[in-house]
């Protein structure tokens, strides 16, 4: 017993027992005549206050209520012995995934209640700290020992359209973790491919797993490209199908809500269906892909993409001339390529600058300039250090590892059988990744953003590699110029992906701008935000759908103008593949515990709660025992016959 | 005078209704007053007792040529015969009948005013008593439908009984008893003393019917528990707790009451009637009664 002192409501026994022993004054009640009652009524003595105590079964489950009443108050418990350090950092995913539904009831509401539980065997004194975990993480509760605060905590966590990173959660844990040796980190989740950070943490990791094998689909990929002069678009879509059987599922796509065009996919497990569709309208602002019917996951059937504008882009290639290079970049139908040797650089730029059209892509061939450009920038076969990175060597012959299918820069570009002699050994710079890398990591075509300006970089002479022969080159050059020269209207990409913040340049003129966000699912909304030194940092969005970004401006003429728009995706395959992973990959995270670690902490269940559900119970009966000559009556009036003639001898 | 100015229990058409009817007298099978019935044995009284319109048939010698020439309209005379009818009413009026929704003495009102139209209507002598306070309060007793408003206005008079004392009443009753005919009971009976009345009253040559008059209330109480039950009309009270089957025990009770009384009235050749206080006195009259064969 937790609270004896408790035992004090005792005395509510004899109480109740009294009450029923005082005589009542009771309500005085007219009736014609007693003549009946009196053969009926046991006549009690006028004047006595006290009387006789009889049976009454309401007496009984008052006393049985007071009793139970009184031993809940006292807080029961068993002793045990918790698996749990005293101090615990609960870890509870919430990606995307965790929306998967089995049955009525996705994944999210299983997690709830295994961290509920985890709560319950905490040790005596333990505390807990709640951590919610997307694509980032957010403390909900830190270190308490209040219980119910937690389970609170945890009650309202629900799952996101994020994709999974475990990697702030676990910063997180490791730094609790780290003030106490006796701490353990507790991860609910559904293992399904949340990404997880290099360094494990300094305390044993346990993994409530949860989530069964369920069937999903998902778009995996959506783009769309206008074609020069056309009346159409192409769009392309990848439907990806991890799950373990092949599954046929229709694809629609919608233009500016219009379905135009639908067909049936059949997806062998484990793989992923790719179309061509060429019958969307050119005049259409938007197109949403749709898996019609239902899946385990609902968030990864819906993609959206912007229609990009037609406008063309100034590239100015600079170099000693590479007709492989011209040749690519001349056919793309966007670029209007211009071609200068080192020493003009800095002229054909200030000429421009004052002609007041500025080139939006250069290509520096074999040279890096010495300041960066401040625009996009493809840099091939660096010679020195730039933004990209530090040039450290050369590698020769080096093999191309397999690179990763779901990259959208490598779209229909096969390098299987590309060969290159020699290339520059790149270390990139922070926010420069490879797209195409060498087994061993070093990047050999890598993409990145240099102060929010994207730059690529291909890490070899042309003249040394047989790409610039092949079709993989051209499809190659136009995924990086889409890349470097965002398609979308104005300022934003065509798409970003969930959770994702987007930083871009805007206006110097402009002070703030209005971000409308429209999601897929319920109401939109707009924020009103700052923009510093020229640049706009939006934060991640939450739900799939599209955003743009709007002028605010004191100038009618400049104010409320759409200078940005993007659609907003899951296109996350460790999410759509909502099989559970393995839980091992992060318990290995955590340190083992040592023989000799800390002892096992004493914990407790109290066993309150099932004697409040009983004294419920009993008031209900308690209730159905003091109405029941009520509810007769009521039974009586209602299968009452007419009472014109009652008595025997009708 | 109109029958309507006459009656201010009952409307003209509601009258003439009651005038299909005649209280039953299963012990009298001869001698009677003939009232409206045409008979040859009619007018064998010299008692004069009312009016009624010439029909074809009736004995011209019967005519009253006196109202013809004053109203010119045929009327026959009509005549008492010594062996006539009388129609006992006893009305209980002690205090635990000024209860209920009706009230019952209200209703107990109402039914001997019809009952009593019945016998004036029919000719009979009609003598009707209010018991109360241990003692029998009658009228003199009326013949003939002039005599509606007589007995309408007694029956409307108000009481202030507080005791019934119902077999002394009826015995101060019978006592003074004259004329044999039907004999009914208004009453609830609520008094101990009941089937001492019952007897005295079973052992006149009438015909003793019991309207037995009970409240909605009485029949199916909707008693709080913890309540004190005060007697209306001694003032006694009784405690009741949250005991769930009193109601249904007081049911039960109440219906082994009416057999007994029941099965003592029927042994001394009664009629008896269980009636609840809301039930419309036409059915009373024109259904139960008649089923009960208290009226024809």
């Amino acid at each position: 017993m937790i609270a004896p002192l408790a035992l004090i409501g005792l005395i509510s026994l004899p109480i109740i027992v009294a009450f029923y022993m005082l005589r009542l004054r009771r309500r005085d009640v007219p009736v014609g005549s007693t003549f009946l009652w009196q053969q009926l009524v046991r006549d009690v003595e006028a004047n006595a206050p006290w009387q006789r105590l009889r049976f009454s079964w309401l007496l009984l489950v008052q006393l049985l209520i007071a009793a139970i009443v009184v031993a809940a108050a006292m807080r029961p418990f068993t002793a045990s012995v918790s698996d749990l350090a005293a101090n615990v950092v609960l870890i509870v995913d919430s990606s995307a995934s965790m929306a998967t539904l089995t049955g009525d009831e996705d994944r999210m509401a299983d997690a709830r209640a295994r961290a509920r539980d985890v709560v319950e065997r905490l040790p005596e004194g333990g505390r807990v700290t709640v951590v919610s975990a997307a694509d980032s993480a957010s403390v909900l509760v830190s270190e308490t020992d209040d219980r119910d605060a937690a389970v609170e905590a945890i009650d309202g966590i629900e799952a996101t359209q994020l994709p999974g990173d475990l990697t702030d959660a676990f910063a997180l844990a490791s730094a609790l973790a780290a003030r106490d040796s006796d701490s353990t980190i507790v991860v609910v989740t559904d293992a399904s491919g949340d990404e997880l950070p290099d360094v494990g943490v300094e305390a044993p990791v346990l993994v409530e797993l949860v989530g069964q094998t369920d069937a999903n689909q998902a778009i995996a990929a959506l783009s769309v490209v206008r074609r020069a002069g056309g009346a159409q678009l192409d769009l392309f879509a990848a439907v990806a199908n991890p799950s373990a059987a092949e599954a046929t599922r229709r694809l629609e796509v919608y233009a500016d809500d219009t379905l135009v065009d639908a067909r049936e996919l059949t997806i062998p497990a484990g793989q992923r269906s790719e179309v061509l569709i060429g019958t969307v309208p050119a005049v259409s602002g938007f197109v949403e892909a749709r898996l019609a019917g239902t899946d385990a996951l609902a968030s990864d059937d819906r993609a959206f993409t912007i229609v990009p504008a037609e406008q063309t882009v100034r590239a100015l290639l600079v170099g000693p001339g590479n007709p492989y290079l011209e040749n690519a970049l001349a056919l793309l139908p966007r670029i209007e390529l211009f071609a200068v040797g080192e020493r003009g650089y800095a002229d054909a730029v200030e000429e421009a600058d004052e002609a007041d059209a500025p080139y939006g892509l250069l290509v520096f061939d074999g040279v890096v300039p010495t300041e960066p450009p401040g625009v996009a920038t493809l840099y091939v076969d660096p010679p020195e250090d730039g933004p990209y990175g530090a040039v450290s060597g050369r590698i020769d012959r080096p093999v191309i590892d397999r690179p990763d299918p779901d990259e959208p820069l490598l779209r229909f570009v096969d390098l299987s059988t590309v060969h290159v002699g020699r290339a520059r050994d790149i270390e990139p710079a922070e926010g420069v990744r490879g797209i195409v890398s060498t087994p061993r990591g070093a990047p050999l075509i890598g993409v990145g953003d240099d102060g929010g300006d994207r730059l690529a970089f291909i890490g070899f002479d042309l003249a040394e590699s047989d790409l610039s022969l092949q079709v993989a080159f051209p499809l190659l050059m136009s995924n990086l110029v889409d890349y470097l020269v965002a398609g979308g209207e104005g300022i934003l990409p065509l798409s970003a992906k969930l959770g994702q913040p987007l930083s871009v340049r805007v206006d110097e003129r402009f002070e703030r701008v209005r971000v409308t966000v429209r999601p897929a699912e319920g109401d939109g909304f707009d924020l009103e935000l700052p923009v510093t030194d020229g640049r706009l940092t939006i934060p991640g969005a939450d739900d799939i759908g599209m955003l743009s970004v709007s002028t605010l401006s004191e100038d009618p003429e400049l104010d409320a103008l759409e200078i940005g728009r993007a659609a907003v995706n899951l296109f996350a395959p460790d999410e759509s593949d909502v099989t559970p992973g393995d839980p091992q990959r992060i318990v290995d995270m955590g340190r083992v515990p040592a023989d000799d670690g800390p002892p096992p902490q004493p914990a407790r269940t109290e066993w309150w709660w099932p004697l409040v559900l009983a004294a419920l119970a009993l008031l209900a009966v308690e209730w159905l025992l003091f109405h029941r000559p009520s509810r007769q009556r009521l039974a009586r009036a209602v299968g009452r016959r007419p009472r014109a003639l009652a008595g025997p001898a009708r | 005078m109109t029958a309507t100015e006459r009656a201010p229990f009952f409307d003209e058409a509601f009258l003439r209704r009651l005038e299909q009817l005649e209280l039953a007298s299963r012990r009298l099978t001869a001698g009677r007053m003939k009232g409206e019935r045409r008979s040859v044995r009619r007018g064998q009284s010299v008692e004069f007792a009312d009016y009624r319109t010439y029909t074809s048939g009736d004995d011209l010698r019967q005519l009253d040529w006196n109202a013809y020439a004053r109203l010119e309209r045929l009327f026959v005379k009509l005549f008492v015969e010594e062996e006539d009818v009388t129609v006992h009413l006893l009305v209980d009026a002690s205090r635990s009948m000024d209860f209920g929704t009706p009230n019952k003495l209200e209703a107990a009102r109402r039914a001997a005013a019809a009952l009593g139209y019945l016998g004036l209507a029919s000719m009979d002598r009609v003598s009707v008593a209010f018991l109360g306070d241990g003692t029998a309060t009658p009228m003199r007793p009326l013949r003939g439908k002039r005599r509606t408003h007589e007995l309408f206005t007694f029956l409307s008079q108000p009481r202030d009984d507080r005791l019934t004392g119902l077999a002394a009443a009826a015995r101060a009753y019978v006592s003074r008893m004259r004329g044999s005919g039907p004999l009914v009971l208004i009453s609830d009976l609520m008094d101990p003393g009941y089937l001492d009345a019952l007897r005295d009253l079973a052992g006149t040559r009438s015909q003793l019917s019991v309207l037995h008059l009970l409240a909605p209330d009485e029949l199916d109480p909707d008693i709080a528990p913890d309540a004190r039950l005060v007697d209306r009309e001694t003032g006694h009270s009784v405690e009741v707790s949250g005991d769930d089957d009193l109601v249904d025990r007081y049911r039960a009770r109440l219906a082994e009451w009416q057999a007994e009384i029941a099965a003592f009235v029927s042994r001394r050749g009664g009629a008896y009637v269980p009636v609840a206080s809301d039930l419309d006195l036409a059915d009373l009259l024109f259904d139960v009664l008649r089923r009960r064969r208290v009226v024809e």
